[in-house]
């Protein structure tokens, strides 16, 4: 069974780059383009890991993950931003990891592959 | 950076002290006659120069609310201080607390804001002195991720306690919930280490532990779950014997587990030389009293056997003893003891009033119960039964609210 992944993320272009090149390693992957989308998509499904953005229009991925996390407890997720001032916020010290935005997804890549044990 | 925030846990059901509870949490129960539950940790807090407080309430919060509000609201916001009390906030979680550790963890929101070095954990319901300043010391000085405050309790009562082993220098090795044969502490083979609920932890480490606790099934409590996780993972945690601000041969720290409890350590206070002192002026306990006027007894007519007369007991201000007699008690403001009546070894609380006639024994009354004349509790055990509830040590409890009638013989 392929792992299925749901990325949120505001920016069109970092969506396309996501759904090609995680589904080009075999992934299932969603697209969601705001926290408010994540969170439907949660009540309705279910997946092996989330990641999000921080800032998004409307509610920020922090609050996304506490809403999940509340839902879920162990519902896997990684923080995916361009800011790193949110590393040291303890609001994201729940996620599983906190990744620095890059258009090089090697790093992102290898943690989605350490946190579902391979694929 | 703000050196040490301060958190009191003040929102546990208190259901062993119920009906006390029944309408107030279990810190803002009385105490002594003038005093509440949470007085004592408030003022630890403030004789130990802690001027930054968080209260976390939930249950029955009304009446610890009000307290709050015109007993403990002079720290000065200007300069940083405050006592503020957190209800839930459903922030992100749908429910009330799990437990302790659960009661900081949907407050986190709180640590990131003040981003304090460390965060200073204590329970709204024990009653000692300490100060919290000589335990920072202990617990910088070792540099431990937390330090748990430790009272010395004799093994055979430890078993119903966290206990905790240390090495020589006070590490902890083994936490123990309820052990059957606890671990004697270093130097003093008759006594064992056991929890305060007291806990100093560095922020950045508490936080971390509060996130693994709330992914992990768990009771999400500090000693059944986080202390007893950390100590297996072989973290910094170390036990601090605490000192003593009461200064009497043995070290007082109770937690009011129960009525008969609460009762045993009220009657404490009316002993010739209390365990428990509260007459200290180095070490005041600060509490919130009405303008009401000085306790007053009347009648001295000693040939009619009409005499208000009072031994071995407190009371506080706006009560009369009017004729009646009170010994090994102790009376909540504006209670009125009338002529002819017997009080012996009871707690009344606030508004109590006392027919004539009538004779008390044993018993906790609480808020506004009027006795009518001629009322017997404590006397008749399978009668008490019928109405109150009676504890394992024997005390009636009659709750507020209730309507006695006169006994129709």
């Amino acid at each position: 069974m392929k792992k299925k992944l749901l990325f949120a993320d505001d920016e069109p272009n970092l969506r396309i780059l996501y759904k090609t090149e995680f589904e080009s390693d075999g992934y299932e992957v969603e697209m969601a383009v705001d926290a408010g989308e994540v969170l439907e998509k949660v009540e309705k499904n279910t997946y092996d890991l989330i990641v999000l953005d921080i800032m998004m229009p409307g509610m920020n991925g922090i609050e996304a993950m506490e809403k999940i996390l509340s839902k879920d407890k162990k519902q896997l997720v990684i923080l995916n931003t361009a800011y790193t001032v949110y590393k040291d916020n303890f609001m994201t010290w729940a996620a599983d990891a906190y990744i620095i935005k890059s258009s090089d997804l090697t790093e992102l890549k290898e943690k989605v592959k350490e946190l579902l044990g391979g694929n | 950076m703000l050196p040490t925030l301060t958190i009191i846990m003040a929102g546990g059901r208190g259901e062993r002290l119920y009906p006390l509870t029944r309408d107030r949490a279990k810190p803002a129960v009385r105490f002594g006659g003038i005093y509440r539950i949470i007085d004592f940790t408030l003022s630890n807090c403030l004789n130990s120069g802690i001027r930054q407080i968080y209260l976390l309430t939930q249950y029955n919060s009304v009446s610890l609310e009000r307290h709050l509000k015109l007993g403990w609201n002079f720290f000065n916001r200007e300069l940083g201080e405050f006592i503020e009390s957190i209800p839930p906030q459903y922030r992100t979680e749908d429910r009330w607390y799990a437990g302790t550790a659960d009661s900081i963890f949907q407050n986190i929101n709180l640590l990131e804001q003040m981003r304090p070095k460390r965060v200073l954990i204590l329970s709204g319901d024990h009653i000692y002195k300490m100060d919290y300043q000589d335990l920072i010391a202990f617990h910088i000085e070792t540099k431990a991720q937390v330090t748990v405050g430790a009272a010395e309790v004799p093994r055979h009562q430890a078993s119903q306690m966290g206990v905790m082993e240390v090495d020589a220098k006070y590490r902890v090795k083994h936490f123990l919930e309820k052990p059957s044969d606890p671990p004697p502490m270093p130097g003093n083979s008759k006594v064992s280490l056991v929890s305060m609920g007291v806990y100093i932890f560095e922020t950045e480490k508490l936080v971390r532990e509060l996130i693994l606790d709330s992914k992990a099934n768990s009771e999400h409590d500090f000693g059944k779950n986080i202390l007893p996780d950390m100590i297996a993972r072989k973290e910094n945690v170390y036990a601090y014997p605490f000192k003593d601000k009461n200064r009497k041969k043995a070290k007082y720290w109770r937690d009011i587990g129960s009525l008969d409890s609460y009762w045993e350590t009220n009657m404490d206070l009316v002993s010739v030389n209390p365990e428990f002192n509260l007459y200290d002026a180095e070490w005041p306990t600060h509490t919130y009293q009405g303008q009401y006027p000085p306790a007053k007894t009347v009648f001295a007519n000693e040939k009619e056997g009409r005499v208000g007369q009072v031994l071995d007991s407190l009371i506080s201000g706006g009560c009369v003893v009017s004729g009646g007699r009170l010994e090994r008690s102790i009376l909540a403001p504006r209670v009125r003891i009338n002529s002819y009546a017997r009080v012996q070894e009871s707690i009344l609380m606030e508004d109590v009033n006392v027919g004539r006639y009538a004779k008390i024994r044993r018993a906790v009354i609480d808020k506004g119960v009027i006795i009518p004349a001629g009322f017997e509790i404590g006397y008749d055990q399978e009668e008490d039964a019928k109405k109150f509830s009676i504890t394992p040590g024997g005390i009636t409890v009659v709750p507020s609210g209730i309507l006695l009638e006169k006994p129709s013989k």
